[in-house]
């Protein structure tokens, strides 16, 4: 009896890893920028700050990151940073797509996590929770160091 | 017989680059690796309401190397990440950080009050001088060294929020008061230590 229970645990961590290891979009090199408690932070006026990851597509299959959340912001927004001819320009996007075999890096000034409306200060050392929405693959988690 | 010539020439075309070049990276100016202003050109003064209370005028700060940048707190990606390296520039500097004065400008004087502004910048470092006034008070200081400030609504948020879409530059001042450097955003690290310090020997 003990020895089939053994038998059937090994066997869903074995499923659950063949799952991990098949998963075709892979998230690394999370990290979230540090934000101080401010004061006077009013309507419009809340905490910000920028997440990044490294997104690798190892599938066969073109994906793309379209929503994340964060356990310490009010709602996070995909967004692009763009310097023209010096003036840097921030946008909303949509999307970020990963193409097969692709590897996109959200890193600053360029696409990254808008984290807005920060429920607490962020200091280095401590861990948010990204959870990235992806059109194929579903949704996944991050766990993501504040620097 | 050719050699020196070429120099000759070569010297020309350096010195009659002129500002227009001072996006570009020209070594032949003084040894700076990052955009040189080509002539120097002496930096605008202007006097700003400090976050501590007293008032910041650049004309006092002779002797040291200013580095002046604009940006706002509510600012989550390019703003931090200036302000991150800026941090790191003086850790490389070591001693004589002493000698360097990091001056953050608002560009956002509706959100950024001075006690957010205080609080945002100090998380960097503790010496970074962060300046907020009124429009009228900021709009000059802008002007004079050329950073564009356009307010961009976000659409659809509750409550209604903008970024602003700004010039990033760095601006690097010897402690003679002349404007030497703009180094744009994603400008090396090693690149900026490297011209602090060379305009530190002079």
């Amino acid at each position: 009896m003990r020895t089939l229970l053994v038998v059937t645990l090994l066997g869903l961590i074995g499923v659950v890893g063949a799952m991990a290891q098949d998963a075709p979009i892979r998230l690394e090199k999370s990290w979230v920028r540090r934000a101080p408690a401010m004061p006077d932070a009013g309507p419009g006026a809340e905490s910000n700050a920028g997440g990044y990851v490294t997104i690798v597509n190892r599938g066969t299959s073109p994906d793309a990151l379209v929503g994340a959340t964060a356990d310490v912001a009010e709602r996070v927004e995909l967004h692009e940073t763009r310097n023209m001819a010096g003036m840097m320009m921030m946008e909303p996007v949509a999307k970020v797509e990963v193409a097969a075999g692709a590897r996109v890096e959200l890193k600053p000034g360029s696409y990254h996590l808008m984290l807005i409306g920060l429920k607490r200060a962020l200091q280095p050392g401590q861990t948010v929770t990204l959870t990235l929405r992806f059109e194929r693959a579903g949704a996944l988690t991050t766990h993501a160091a504040v620097r | 017989m050719r050699a020196p010539r070429l120099a000759a020439l070569l010297a020309l075309a350096v010195g009659c680059a002129g500002p227009a070049a001072a996006n570009a990276a020209s070594p032949g100016s003084a040894g700076l690796r990052t955009g040189a202003f080509d002539p120097p050109r002496p930096a605008p003064d202007f006097a700003l309401p400090t976050t501590h209370g007293g008032e910041f005028r650049l004309s006092r700060y002779l002797g040291k190397v200013v580095a002046l940048t604009f940006g706002y707190t509510s600012c989550p990606d390019v703003c931090p990440t200036v302000l991150a390296e800026l941090s790191q520039l003086r850790a490389r500097l070591g001693g004589a950080a002493k000698r360097v004065q990091v001056v953050y400008v608002s560009v956002d004087p509706e959100r950024d009050t001075a006690a957010r502004l205080r609080a945002y910048t100090e998380q960097f470092d503790k010496t970074f001088l962060g300046l907020t006034g009124s429009p009228d008070q900021l709009t000059p200081v802008w002007k004079a060294y050329g950073v564009s400030v356009v307010r961009r609504d976000l659409p659809g948020s509750k409550p209604p929020t903008y970024l602003i879409h700004h010039s990033a530059s760095l601006f690097l001042i010897d402690p003679t008061g002349q404007l030497r450097v703009m180094a744009p955003f994603g400008t090396p690290l090693d690149d900026v230590v490297h011209d602090v310090r060379t305009l530190l020997k002079e």
